[in-house]
């Protein structure tokens, strides 16, 4: 029974070893795929590193990319995460989509101490964590709420309803909104409550919030429950006059899609609008149109994109050795590479950069999110930049 | 305010009721409990998408055509997938057991095969209902009156149907004994695929009237076939008025809780409301004692 025990292991060993390329820079991506946009993310991602493979590489190695679907479940995410660092033996792990699903993966990439870099997902306690080996690309949720606070405040009013889905990105940055709202303007919510897992039916609390006459209600929630509760907040007789806002995933385009005209006049904070004027966001909405036949690019497209490039960079400032037995080195120079990577200038709204520091105001690279309203539902959406703030690095900590 | 908790109640419960009165009738007719309702009123669903947003036909054209598909999709399932089953038996016999495991295994095929054609995203039926209908303070919806139209309409023809035609009366033979029904002459085969013909289109309906509402997802048959099971075991398993009156009770009862306890606990009252009726009548409120028929 040992013997054969000792014999598995070993078959085992030698064929992780034959299924490893020395040379080539090994990345293992974890991500929500389980929508057709979720699906296009991926595939967008795989896209940009076969088309830097095709152009010759980085200093001459060339990218391979392992794409796993988590579904936005926290076990399958860190089971993913555990395959990539000690069966895969990546370099750099990217991931997840959803924060339930990133927030434990950052405890298996600090223990496996590999660089890991995160592409949609915004609750402030991943980076609060203070692994030396997390960056994040899209924008904190500690930034989001500072922003949507203010703008209800100054231009909204102070009698707001919020209610907020049970995954924790719709958590935190909802929780975050009311205590800006409390701590800088001494408001209490008028009504706030958090839904059940999966709620599809939440007239109940928009009946009870009808009631209370407020200036506004918030939704923190991923993109259906999102464009549920607007439709169901007119069904109810919330009138149109009642300002209606919505946590960063309302710029996912099911929302304006499945909400149709319920989402006009919805503002929300993002990271990126695609009625964005410069020649660059331009140059990027005509290629993810045509390329993945999307009609509106929201900003998970250019937070895929934006983490694609700073890896590039990264990649490309790193001195790997990519042998086998360098692989611990080899991480920590790619972690390194990317605390080097300062003023990125892409599609985000604002420039992106990191630092040494295994700190929020390190790590949280991207912290200048746009004020976005839609203006048209449906298929053929339309939405307006209502304002670009960049936050200070401290805020929210 | 009252009333209106009352409204949205009423039509969440109408349509638990709805599915609830499929799974009791297939629950009457074969002493089997099928699991996979939840998926086939996620098809009637899907169906009525298609037909109203990509094939144009006007709604109550889209609903009636959703029941009949789906019906037939539940004639192809008794048929091809659980006739050897029910052949052997229902209730506590091994084919019944089997028959449960089947039924759980066709909702996870059902749920893949809708993946695999509409994708996880969620899709709505865009139908345009206008403005609600103002009945002094309260503002109804007309979804919700569709709701409350269509299933109405749907139970009492349902129940004069197995009242009062010869085709139901054969179904009712069949629920209350298949022997002495096939020894009577009635053709029993055809019988138990009716009953899922209609299990099947009522689930079909409540797809098709909550989908402008709710929206149309792989995933929503399974939250349904929850609440409908309480509706069932709390009107009595097997009990067709039963279906219905727990179907409304759980729907304004979780709508009366959300409304004046917490709305953040809303599927517990339901299941409160559930061990309280079988703590009280474990027969549920309309239910006789079970039994396992041949």
């Amino acid at each position: 029974m040992k013997k054969t025990t000792v014999g598995l292991v070993a078959l085992a060993a030698a064929l992780a070893a034959a299924g490893v390329q020395a040379g080539e820079i090994r990345i293992g991506a974890t991500m929500r795929m389980i929508s057709e946009n979720g699906q296009k993310y991926g595939q967008m991602m795989q896209d940009e590193f076969d088309a830097i493979n095709a152009a010759g590489g980085i200093n001459g190695h060339t990218i391979s990319l392992s794409l796993l679907n988590d579904e936005c479940k926290s076990d399958k995410g860190v089971a993913n995460a555990n395959k990539f660092a000690y069966q895969e033996n990546v370099h750099l792990i990217i991931g997840s989509t959803c924060s339930s699903v990133t927030l434990p993966i950052v405890d298996v990439t600090a223990q496996a101490e590999v660089p890991q870099i995160i592409p949609h997902s915004t609750n402030d306690q991943i980076t609060r964590k203070n692994s030396a080996w997390v960056f994040r690309v899209p924008i904190s949720a500690r930034y989001y709420k500072g922003v949507v606070a203010k703008y209800l405040a100054d231009n909204v009013g102070t009698r707001i309803a919020y209610v907020y889905a049970s995954d924790a990105a719709a958590q935190s940055e909802t929780q975050g909104i009311i205590g800006q709202m409390r701590d800088i303007y001494g408001v209490e919510p008028i009504y706030e409550a958090q839904t059940q897992e999966k709620e599809i039916d939440f007239r109940s609390h928009l009946l009870k919030i009808r009631e209370l006459e407020p200036d506004a209600i918030y939704f923190g929630g991923l993109a259906e429950p999102i464009a549920r509760f607007l439709v169901q907040s007119y069904e109810v007789g919330i009138p149109a006059s009642v300002t209606r806002a919505a946590s960063s995933a309302a710029s996912n385009a099911p929302v304006p899609k499945l909400a149709g005209d319920a989402v006009k006049g919805v503002f929300f904070s993002a990271a990126y609008s695609d009625s964005d004027t410069r020649p660059i966001a331009q140059l990027f909405n005509s290629l993810v149109r045509e390329k993945y036949d999307i009609p509106s690019v929201d900003h998970d497209f250019s937070q895929a994109y934006d983490l694609v490039r700073i890896v590039e960079i990264a990649l490309g400032n790193a001195e790997l050795s990519l042998e086998d037995d360098d692989l611990a080195a080899d991480r920590t120079a790619i972690r390194d590479a990317i605390a080097n990577v300062q003023g990125y200038e892409g599609l985000s709204s604002g420039p992106i950069s990191f630092c040494a520091d295994p700190t929020p105001q390190c790590r949280d690279g991207n912290r200048t999110p746009v004020l976005i309203q839609y203006t048209k539902g449906g298929e053929d959406f339309e939405v307006g930049i209502l304002d670009r703030v960049t936050m200070p690095i401290d805020f929210g900590l | 305010m009252l009333l209106d908790f009352l409204v949205v109640g009423l039509s969440i419960g109408l349509v638990y009721g709805l599915v609830a009165l499929g799974i009791s009738l297939i629950y009457s007719g074969l002493d089997i409990v099928h699991f996979a309702h939840g998926e086939v009123f996620m098809f009637g669903a899907f169906f009525g998408l298609v037909l109203f947003n990509d094939l144009g036909f006007s709604y109550p054209i889209t609903l009636f055509v959703a029941m009949i598909l789906t019906g037939i999709m539940g004639i192809v399932i008794e048929r091809v997938f659980y006739r050897r089953l029910t052949k052997q038996g229902g209730g506590y016999t091994v084919a019944g057991m089997g028959m449960i495991i089947c039924g759980f295994g066709m909702a996870i095929i059902l749920q893949n095969v809708a993946y695999l054609i509409w994708g996880a995203e969620g899709h709505a039926i865009n139908v345009n209902f206008g403005l609600p209908m103002l009945i002094g303070q309260v503002a109804l919806p007309k979804s919700y009156l569709w709701i409350l139209v269509v299933s109405v309409g749907l139970m009492a023809l349902l129940h004069a149907g197995l009242k009062y035609t010869k085709l139901g009366r054969g179904i009712r033979a069949v629920a209350a004994n298949k022997d002495i029904a096939y020894l009577m002459g009635i053709n029993v085969p055809l019988m138990i695929s009716l009953i899922f013909c209609v299990a099947c289109g009522l689930a079909a309906a409540g797809g098709v009237l909550i989908g402008p509402i709710n929206y149309v997802q792989v995933e929503m048959g399974y939250l349904i076939l929850i609440k409908a099971f309480a509706a069932a075991v709390v009107g009595g398993f097997g009990s067709l008025p039963g279906a219905v009156l727990g179907g409304l009770l759980v729907g304004v009862f979780e709508t009366m809780g959300a409304a004046y306890i917490s709305g953040s606990h809303k599927d517990i009252y339901a299941f409160l409301l559930l061990i309280f009726v079988l703590m009280v009548r474990p027969t549920g409120l309309l239910g006789t004692l079970a039994k396992v028929k041949a």
